[in-house]
């Protein structure tokens, strides 16, 4: 637990949820287990700000939710990308790239 | 949008599920983690806190996740309304004063719309109402606009206009009527058949009139208005087919009229045209000069009101034509048409325009006052507010929470607004019906309150908008800068100038008020020319079919008169034709009579000489107190057998005969078939109210012409206490008498001021209203703006400013945004106080006078309002004011 951990810039949590459900639909437990493990646990999600984030992104329409099994045979909510959704993610990532590169240029020059 | 509604209601529906689901999924969170802890080694009861830990507060969790999804709409709304609540309750002071506020200014303007909407707006209460028009007759060069009209002319234009579908004649009489119980004087419609037709009235028991009722020889029928029905026969359901003694023969009632305003009059009873005495005798049917009936009726379809004016102008010119005699170039003659609505609410329309206007501005004033009571409120939550932006909370949920709040007081204030509006109406109603008939309309029905409720809704708005916007950004900012920040310097400015607004609205109403005042203080001052202290009047009427001989009359009055004086108390008594400001004369204006005189030739193109005629008997002017001005008054020697005499007044001597003497000339009121000699000269007396000026007035003594009903009696002490003792002297005269209008002269006096006294006392209230919100706007200011610059005042005095120096700048800028405002209000005033004009008497719209008094009031007033609060200012303690930041 040595590691140093990271705070989520505003905004980010979004796009990495839309990410993370762009491989495959997934309940909030999994979504924070996923972006924890390929992160490297670098993020520090605080898992309950996870939540209303998914109500955020499905009342936007970005996400939709159906109850179904999980592995260990419970009744567990998963979420899915809807196309707005994918189409989000894609402007968001667009977006993200162009101002990290512009931020690490930013960076080397100084 | 749509679908944001969509998911809005949806959820709503499926709220619970939703809870229970958010419920659910958190703790399949929370099992899922602790599973993973147990897995990683953990005892379960650790595995489980842990969990917990790096999941956060879950209530929390669950509450921003139901302010995420669809839910938070209806339950925001719901949470801002308890939240309002509670803030309200929190501060009574500042929710009192805005609900008392808006309670008052809305509460004028429902109160003043519900007159405004029963008189102007509301469609008259009749078939078809806007198509029933009324015809007047004028004589313009004797400036007579409203002449009546005699029966031939009535008849030629039945037969020769294309415009009406039928014309419907009207007039009023009061004749004593026999019924049930004590002789009765009623005021009688005497009406064509056609009247309810025409009204579209349906009686509410038996029928109205028909043809036949109407024909001569016909028996005589009487129609009961509803109110008369309930008082004199109790509503009594058999009064149908009932006889009832009048004029000498039965009147059989043949209908009840349902209970709704009657136009053009309030009458008692109404009969035929065949049925009234004077109306069917022949030399009214066949005297075209004899004009005493009122014509009305309704359009045929298609015809405007323009065509149907040119129709009457041209049957008018051809009149002119035939009968020269009758229509004198000398009085000129003319017709005129005018709506009945227009002719029932013409003298009441201005008067109540100026009221909504006026109300109207007082609400304003009171949005602003409000908007500053809420803008002082939230800069001193300015940062509760901005901690709640700093946890989260939307700019748009702030200004929503705030609009909820606006529109809780105003609805509040909505509320008591009718409950003050419902107290206050039945004034206005008694004000209103000084002007029309259709006062009796006014009540608060769902228009009104459709109006109140708009007005409080929009009240709200604006008041509540004004303020959110100024909290436009930076909210962040005041956390950090503890209030000094850009953004109050702007809500600063916007108070300024609300309150600048203020003053210069309440300048305006104040200007208002102040010239009826002034204009009232003239009424009040006329000389009337009369005495009326001490003066008993009551009118004496005769069953006149018992009293066709003018002696008969004579001996009447003459055995009353002597009665009367002899009572004790008495100090003189006389009879005359009426007395002065007779509410009937008022109305029907002076009963001016042709006049030649002796040796005088008056070319057909001259006006004819004419001037008020009056009958009095000796002791008339002895009881009045009217001076003699000339010669002598009328004595008991002025009788039947002597010689003929008249009295003249002052305006007429010098209208008539300049310089000369006109004592010894000679008058005739019947083309010089009797002459009068003029005996004096009395003075001028405002028969007709003291805003209208002295006509040409001839009297002559009642023992010559024997006509009137006016008693006068004059006592050292009060009035009234006579009252009783003179109507039983009348009954004993003759029981067959009836009396009205018993009243002392004073109070008959009273009544011609009591319009313009009203329209200037609600104008007073409304004025004094503005001024106090006013008031207390300008010392909310100062008094916030003291509470927040402690710090600066505190540095000041630490640096030895003296109070009276930090007192006078606080004070100095109160009054300098006051004398912004008054400058605005002067522009205003101008620009708006001629629409007094036409309710001032021997006031100027720019009366200097007014003027100069408002603005001292004002800035008095405005300074007392700066001051006590800046005084406040002066108890800071250095110290402690500069620890306070």
């Amino acid at each position: 637990m040595a590691k140093e951990k990271s705070d989520l810039l505003q905004g980010t949590l979004d796009m990495l949820i839309l990410k993370t459900l762009a491989l495959d639909a997934m309940h909030g437990w999994g979504i924070a287990q996923r972006i924890e493990q390929i992160s490297d646990g670098v993020l520090n999600i605080n898992q309950g700000s996870l939540y209303p984030a998914l109500y955020r992104l499905e009342q936007q329409g970005w996400i939709e939710s159906e109850w179904g099994s999980s592995d260990n045979n419970r009744q567990a909510k998963y979420y899915k990308l809807t196309r707005a959704g994918r189409k989000q993610l894609a402007q968001e990532t667009q977006n993200w790239e162009r101002i990290s590169a512009a931020i690490a240029q930013i960076l080397r020059a100084s | 949008m749509f679908r944001k509604l969509f998911l809005s209601i949806r959820s709503i529906v499926m709220r619970n599920r939703l809870e229970g689901n958010l419920d659910r999924e958190l703790r399949f969170h929370l099992e899922m983690e602790t599973e993973k802890n147990i897995k990683r080694g953990l005892p379960r009861e650790e595995a489980r806190l842990e969990a917990l830990r790096s999941f956060g507060s879950v209530e929390k969790v669950k509450d921003e996740c139901r302010d995420e999804s669809g839910v938070s709409f209806f339950d925001a709304l719901w949470q801002d309304l308890r939240y309002g609540f509670r803030v309200l309750l929190k501060r009574p002071a500042f929710t009192l004063i805005a609900l008392v506020v808006l309670a008052l200014g809305i509460g004028a303007n429902t109160a003043i719309f519900s007159v405004v909407y029963g008189v102007l707006l509301r469609p008259l209460p009749y078939d078809r109402g806007e198509d029933i028009v009324f015809a007047r007759q004028q004589a313009p060069q004797a400036g007579i606009t409203n002449l009546p009209f005699s029966v031939k002319e009535l008849n030629d234009y039945r037969e020769q206009n294309q415009s009406f579908q039928s014309l419907v004649e009207y007039h009023s009489m009061s004749f004593i009527l026999y019924g049930r119980g004590e002789p009765k004087y009623v005021t009688t419609g005497v009406v064509s058949h056609n009247f309810f037709d025409v009204l579209g009235v349906k009686p509410l028991l038996g029928r109205t009139f028909l043809p036949e009722d109407e024909e001569k020889g016909a028996e005589a029928a009487l129609v009961l208005s509803y109110k008369y029905w309930r008082e004199s026969y109790g509503g009594d359901p058999n009064i149908v087919g009932e006889k009832l003694q009048m004029n000498d023969r039965p009147h059989i009632v043949i209908g009840v009229l349902p209970s709704i305003p009657q136009y053009p009059q309030e009458n008692d009873v109404y009969m035929p045209t065949t049925a009234c005495p004077i109306r069917s005798s022949q030399r009214v049917i066949e005297n075209r000069n004899a004009r005493m009936v009122n014509v009305f009726g309704r359009l045929r379809p298609g015809v405007s009101l323009d065509q149907a004016r040119a129709d009457f102008t041209l049957i008018a010119a051809r009149f002119k034509e035939q009968h020269p005699e009758s229509y004198p170039d000398s009085r000129g003659y003319g017709v005129g048409l005018m709506s009945l609505k227009e002719e029932l609410t013409r003298e009441a329309r201005p008067t109540l325009l100026i009221l909504l206007g006026t109300a109207g501005l007082v609400l304003l004033i009171a949005c602003a006052n409000v908007a500053n009571l809420m803008l002082a409120h939230l800069m001193r939550r300015e940062r509760e507010l901005a901690i709640r932006a700093a946890l989260g909370a939307g700019r748009r949920r702030l200004i929503r929470q705030l609009l909820t709040e606006s529109a809780l007081l105003a609805t509040g204030g909505g509320i008591l607004g009718i409950l003050f509006a419902a107290g206050g109406l039945h004034l206005l109603v008694a004000f209103a019906a000084r002007f029309t008939t259709r006062a009796a309309e006014i009540e608060i029905d769902a228009s009104v309150l459709a109006f109140t409720l708009i007005i409080s809704v929009l009240t709200g708005i604006l008041f509540g908008l004004l303020p959110a916007l100024a909290m436009k950004g930076s909210l962040t900012s005041s956390i950090r800068e503890g209030g000094q920040t850009t953004a109050g310097h702007r809500r600063h400015r916007l108070r300024n100038s609300l309150l600048v607004s203020q003053v210069a609205v309440s300048f305006v109403l104040l200007i208002g008020a102040g010239l009826m005042v002034r204009s009232l203080l003239r009424l009040q001052q006329v000389e009337p020319g009369f005495d009326p202290a001490g003066v008993l009047t009551m009118s004496i009427n005769l069953n006149w079919s018992k009293y066709n001989r003018p002696e008969q009359t004579r001996d009447f009055f003459t055995r009353l008169v002597r009665k009367v004086q002899e009572s004790p108390g008495v100090s003189s008594a006389a009879v005359a034709s009426t007395f002065p400001m007779d509410q009937i004369g008022i109305n029907y204006g002076p009963f001016n009579r042709n006049i030649q005189i002796e040796g005088r030739l008056v070319g057909p193109s001259e006006p004819v000489t004419q001037a008020d005629f009056r009958i009095a008997s000796p002791d008339y002017f002895k009881t009045i107190k009217l001076p003699l001005i000339k010669g002598r008054y009328f004595t008991e020697a002025d009788d039947e057998k002597s010689l003929r005499v008249a009295l003249i007044n002052q305006s007429m001597a010098k209208h008539q005969w300049m310089n000369e003497d006109p004592i010894g000339r000679k008058v005739s009121l019947d083309q010089g078939e009797t002459w009068l000699t003029i005996v004096g000269i009395v003075g001028d007396v405002k028969q007709y109210g003291p805003d209208r000026e002295s006509t040409d007035e001839l009297y002559t003594p009642f023992a010559q012409t024997p006509g009137g009903r006016a008693l006068l009696i004059r006592t050292s002490g009060d009035p009234m206490s006579l009252a009783r003792q003179t109507q039983n002297a009348a009954y004993e005269t003759d029981p067959e008498v009836a009396i009205t209008d018993v009243r002392a002269l004073e109070q008959v006096r009273d009544e011609t001021l009591a319009a313009p006294r009203l329209m200037t006392t609600l104008l007073l209230l409304f004025a004094g209203l503005a001024l106090t919100i006013t008031t207390a706007g300008i010392a909310g200011v100062i008094a916030l703006s003291v509470s927040q610059r402690t710090n600066e005042i505190g540095i000041r005095m630490a640096m030895g400013a003296t109070p009276a120096r930090v007192i006078w700048a606080l004070t100095r800028q109160g009054l300098l945004l006051v004398t912004f405002g008054v400058a605005i209000g002067l522009g205003g005033a101008l620009g708006l106080s001629h629409i007094l004009r036409g309710l001032l008497f021997d006031v100027q719209p720019t009366d200097l006078i007014t003027y100069t008094a408002v603005s001292f009031v004002l800035i008095v007033t405005a300074a007392v309002a700066c001051f006590l609060p800046a005084r406040k200012a002066t108890a800071i303690d250095p110290i402690q004011a500069l620890r306070a930041d």
